[in-house]
């Protein structure tokens, strides 16, 4: 009885062991030998998020292009899901896509463990000029790229005209962060909200944006090192701000941006404002279709009188998983979609170009295209784009996510919301948010000092 | 009635013809106080009586709250079905919109992004056929072996499974992901099929049912006649079984029509992505920066989902019928 | 006692007939849900880094787990959850089989469909529904505070998790009502019959031959509820975004605290450890709750 009862045991220890073995090889980038791939003929996979609606189409036209190479798309959801999908597929030592699509931020953590290819080697350090700056340099890591940028997302002001004028607002006088302050206070007497922010996880981005325009670095990451400091000057002057905001209650702390009540709030005039990037106004336009024709926008306050700078709100890149086999065609592919036609088809589908080229040429500015015309009809006749590229090309400042980003993102979310819900003061939470991020970071093997 | 009248068959003949008016008066109303008498022993025990139930109004009406209760957010899904986008942003949410846009709606789910809606329809039929329906049969064997044999292992098997499903299924994820990664199996219907064929739950069903509605007896009659257990399995036992086989088929496939968390794992490509997934993802569009929202699609599209389990339902219930016959006739 | 001369009842023959029907089930579970858990204990003694790699960390895993504040604070809202939810529930849908077996209803089937009807939809779809019919702005709860000037709101987090309990409870009153509902059906009617002529009233009818049947399945509802309820994860995080003030964090309960680790954090190991824990002490409470109607079963 004892030797019969545990032969099944045994059995499925067996299988166990196999598994293990084969798992246990885990992470780690493959050698580049017949990586690269014959630049002309491979069957490519591709992974990412299609919000334009435009992928078959574009994907049409790079295959006509390159009659060797196919393109299998997948379409996985947004930018989380990717990122996920990604991330599993690593884990598991295959799967892994040969060209992927992921947010700018998260390619460091990527790149971090060796599981992206370093586009140096096809080419990619020599485009640097061709793309504004912003989201290029979230891209590199070690001074090299890693991704190359679909699109941009420079922060600028996105106002309501309507509800603006209603409180007595001239949107033109607000040029610094304190005008947009004393703009706040107007419209917080007629009912409705300047904007709104719950400090939720969706909140963070805008964050991260709004805190590099002040100059703040919260984090630096050197090698192996990494240093948090919640408490520099720019911080300083973004949580004093801020602070101010939600105990005036000039701000909905109840509306977390991305949800349906957002939605509506933006659409029956509740929120009078949006800081927030670029790729803005095809959500606008669908998700608040009643404001047609009361939304204009202009460049985002400065801290300082006379500054020019803007700040990045996401933003997203393709770049080579190092599982691929298929290296060069990938290049090729991923060249054709963000410095070829392929980025030109996209800038006319929604996306917010990063090309200089693009940003720069008549037809983007020209009010008479089609697409120009139904966002202008929106923005009440108003030359978006116009305003829009400009803002792509004023300076930012350099801002490094840290290679646990997706960590840092979802941490904001518990760590800062009981700031604007009155709880506890910004400046602390942001102190909890800080020993947070350096316990991961040394629960990850960094060697970190928060300055606390 | 039949005791009356048997009486008066037997009676002596009558004399005149008022005597035998007088009689049927009688018998009408001899006949009129035993249904009377009837009713009222049925009223006490309302249900004992199946052939006339009583029916009790009051009964009705607090049941009818619980259904308003279960059936008001269908009306809210219904409603909104109704909306284009535009509407459903800025109307209120019970209210109608201010264009009845339900056929274009329902056109535009089935047309959008070429048509892979109906491509997750045809992925999340193939998943619960071959998926739920391999489950119940898995389920079907193995809760009548748990009820009906005395086999070795058995209470390990009972302690195992129950141990098993506490585990969090979140935290098995990745480590099943692992499993089918080595194998392969990712990204393909497979992934799908084969977590989904594990019912733990209508294991235990069966076991039960098993239990109550096949007796030992039986078993032991055939096994005399010189029947193999499977061919007694099939003959004998499935017919008893099959209300209980209707009742797991009908969670198993609910359970894998809505099962949201094991593709999103398992499956990347969106061409083998279920209904859940799919409408997640159109949900999503909402918050991706430059997506265009289509909670109007989103809505519709999880009308049209909801329709074919609602099907199955009602086609299942004929057996339910006749399963409730068979368990009353039963002794 | 037995005396010496009595044959033992329970001589062990060795039948493994039954094997040949459990086979497999038993073959599927192993690889798709045995394996993985043994899997999922291996990695929880392990850390895997950005830096380092992955590194043996014998115990160190479970021993952050006992001090972490998040997951314990998720543990005991969960079990809050399961204490008032589950009992709500099965009571109401207890009654609802009682109501529809007694054949007393006007329209059985149309109850017995509707009831079920919420069963049959996704999650996320439930989820969507209730969350906007509970957004104090914009939803019903909105306008009633609108007609009546009231300031409700269950979305606040003194309410929270009642107002996730209801969607619970719309969700899956229904499935377990015809849970119930399957087992009273197997009761031959000629018993009910039988019962009447020795002069039973309804109430004793109930009480002695429905409840008791009740009883069985009482046991595998009650066990796969507080299983379920204790990995409550869909709901709460499909409201996460509806919920103003973020009071929905990524740890409120368990499951959701260990898919944050593993899917946003990296961490995943120490999710596995989580996820051992919280399987000890479902099923220890699932055993104390169910031990004797368990060992009764097993014989």
């Amino acid at each position: 009885m004892r030797a019969r009862k545990f032969t099944p045991v045994l059995a499925s220890l067996a299988a166990l062991a196999t598994v293990m073995s084969l798992t246990a090889c885990g992470s780690g980038s493959s050698s580049s030998s017949g990586a690269q791939g014959d630049a002309d003929n491979a069957e490519i996979t591709f992974w990412g998020w299609d919000s334009g609606g435009s992928m078959s189409k574009l994907i049409a036209a790079f295959e006509k292009a390159n009659p060797g190479i196919t393109v299998k798309f997948s379409s996985t959801g947004n930018a989380e899901n990717t990122q996920t999908a990604l991330a599993n597929a690593v884990a598991a030592g295959k799967g892994a896509p040969d060209v992927v699509m992921l947010e700018d931020a998260t390619v460091m953590q990527f790149a971090v463990t060796g599981d992206l290819v370093d586009l140096k080697q096809y080419g990619a350090a020599d485009e640097a000029d061709k793309f504004v700056s912003g989201p290029w340099n979230m891209l590199q890591y070690n001074g090299d790229p890693y991704g190359m940028p679909i699109d941009s997302g420079p922060e600028v002001l996105f106002y309501n005209k309507a509800v603006f004028d209603k409180a007595g607002v001239n949107a033109d006088d607000i040029k610094t962060w304190d005008d947009y302050y004393e703009a706040a206070k107007k419209i917080r007497a007629t009912g409705s909200y300047i904007t709104n922010n719950s400090g939720s996880s969706m909140d963070y981005q805008p964050f991260t944006a709004q805190a590099a325009q002040a100059g703040a670095k919260p984090w630096t990451v050197d090698g192996d090192n990494i240093t948090i400091d919640m408490n520099d000057e720019g911080m300083q002057k973004y949580t004093a701000f801020w602070q101010k905001l939600i105990d005036e209650d000039l701000v909905d702390t109840s509306i977390a941006n991305w949800s349906d009540d957002w939605n509506r709030a933006l659409n029956d005039g509740t929120i009078a404002s949006l800081t927030i990037g670029a790729w803005m106004p095809v959500n606008l336009m669908s998700g608040a279709p009643d404001q047609s024709g009361n939304w204009r926008v202009m460049q985002l306050p400065q801290w300082t009188e006379g500054e020019d700078y803007t700040a990045e709100d996401g933003g997203s890149s393709l770049a080579i998983s190092s599982q691929s086999t298929n290296q060069a065609a990938a290049y090729k592919f991923i060249e054709y979609m963000t410095l070829g036609d392929g980025a030109v088809t996209m800038s006319e589908t929604g996306t917010f170009p990063a090309l200089k080229s693009i940003l720069n040429s008549d037809s983007f500015v020209d009010p008479d295209s089609d697409a120009n015309k139904t966002t202008n009809e929106y923005f009440g006749g108003q030359n978006v784009n116009k305003i829009l590229a400009e803002a792509a090309q004023r300076p930012v400042n350099t801002f490094q996510y840290l290679p646990y980003n997706s960590f840092a993102q979802t941490e904001y979310g518990d760590d800062i919301s009981p700031a604007y819900t009155g709880k506890e003061t910004l400046a602390d939470a942001f102190k909890t948010y800080g020993e947070k991020l350096a316990e991961h970071g040394t629960q990850e093997g960094y060697t970190v000092t928060n300055k606390d | 009635m039949s005791t009356a009248t048997l009486q008066e068959t037997a009676a002596p003949a009558v004399h005149s013809r008022r005597d035998a008016r007088r009689k049927e008066k009688e018998l009408e109303r001899r006949r009129l106080r035993d249904e009377k008498a009837e009713r009222r022993r049925a009223r006490q025990a309302g249900f004992a009586n199946v052939a006339n139930p009583r029916r009790s109004k009051m009964l009705t009406i607090v049941c009818a709250i619980f259904a308003i209760y279960c059936l008001f957010p269908f009306l809210y899904l219904l409603i909104n079905a109704t909306k284009t986008q535009a509407d459903f942003t800025s109307t209120f949410g019970l209210g109608f919109g201010k264009t009845f846009a339900l056929w274009d709606n329902i056109k535009t789910v089935f047309t959008y992004q070429d048509g892979i809606f109906s491509r997750w329809f045809l992925n999340t039929i193939l998943y619960v056929v071959v998926g739920a329906g391999g489950a119940t049969l898995l389920a079907v064997m193995g809760g009548y072996a748990l009820a009906k044999f005395r086999f070795p292992g058995r209470k390990a098997v009972f302690v195992v499974i129950i141990g098993a499903i506490s585990v969090p299924g979140i935290a098995l994820a990745v480590p099943q992901f692992l499993l089918f990664a080595q194998i392969g199996l990712t990204n393909s219907p497979w992934a799908m099929i084969i977590p989904s064929l594990v019912s733990p739950f209508g294991l235990y069903l069966m076991w039960i049912f098993s239990e109550q509605a096949v007796p030992t007896e039986l078993l032991e009659a055939a096994r005399v006649d010189g029947a193999s257990e499977m061919r007694t399995f099939f003959t004998v036992s499935l017919p008893l079984l099959a209300p209980g086989i209707v009742t797991t088929a009908l969670f198993t496939i609910v359970a894998t029509w809505n099962n949201y968390f094991l593709p999103l794992i398992m499956i990347r490509d969106s061409s083998w992505y279920p209904l859940t997934i799919g409408l997640n993802q159109w949900k999503d569009q909402a918050s991706n920066a430059g997506g265009q929202a289509i909670q109007n699609l989103v809505i519709t599209g999880s009308l049209i989902t909801i329709i074919p389990l609602v099907i199955a339902f009602l086609l299942l219930q004929k057996y339910w019928q006749s399963g409730l016959a068979a368990g009353a006739v039963k002794e | 006692m037995q005396a010496q001369g009595e044959p033992r009842v329970n001589r062990r023959r060795r039948d493994w007939r039954g094997w040949k029907f459990m086979w497999p089930f038993a073959a599927v579970f192993l690889f798709v849900t045995v394996i993985p858990i043994f899997y999922a204990i291996y990695i929880s003694f392990f850390q895997n880094r950005m830096i380092g790699g992955t590194v043996f960390v014998g115990f160190a895993n479970y021993v952050r787990l006992f001090k972490d504040p998040l997951f314990w604070s998720a543990v005991g809202r969960v079990a809050l959850f399961t204490v008032v939810q589950v009992p709500i529930m099965l009571f109401l849908a207890a009654l609802m089989a009682l109501a529809l077996d007694s054949m007393k209803l006007y329209g059985t089937k149309f109850f017995r469909i509707s009831s079920f009807m919420p069963y049959a939809v996704p999650a996320v779809v439930s989820t969507m529904i209730w969350a906007f019919m509970y957004s104090a702005k914009y939803g019903l709860v909105g306008s009633l505070n609108d007609w009546f000037g009231t300031h409700l709101n269950v979305l606040s987090p003194s309410v929270l998790l009642a107002a996730i309990g209801n969607i619970n409870t719309w969700e899956f009153t229904g499935y377990n009502m015809l849970i119930f509902y399957s087992s009273l059906s197997t009761i031959p009617h000629s018993l009910y019959e039988a019962a009447a002529i020795d002069g039973a009233s309804e109430w004793q009818i109930v009480r002695r031959i429905k409840l008791p049947e009740l009883k069985g399945s009482l046991a595998i509802t009650v066990i796969f509820s507080i299983i379920g309820s204790f990995q409550l994860f869909n709901e709460p995080s499909i409201m996460q975004n509806m919920v103003p003030g973020n009071a929905i964090s990524s740890s409120y309960t368990p499951n959701m605290y260990a898919y944050t680790l593993s899917f946003s954090g990296g961490q995943t190991n120490y999710a596995a450890a989580l996820a051992i824990v919280m399987a000890i002490i479902t099923m220890a409470i699932a055993y104390l709750v169910q031990l004797k109607s368990m060992k009764e079963q097993m014989n």
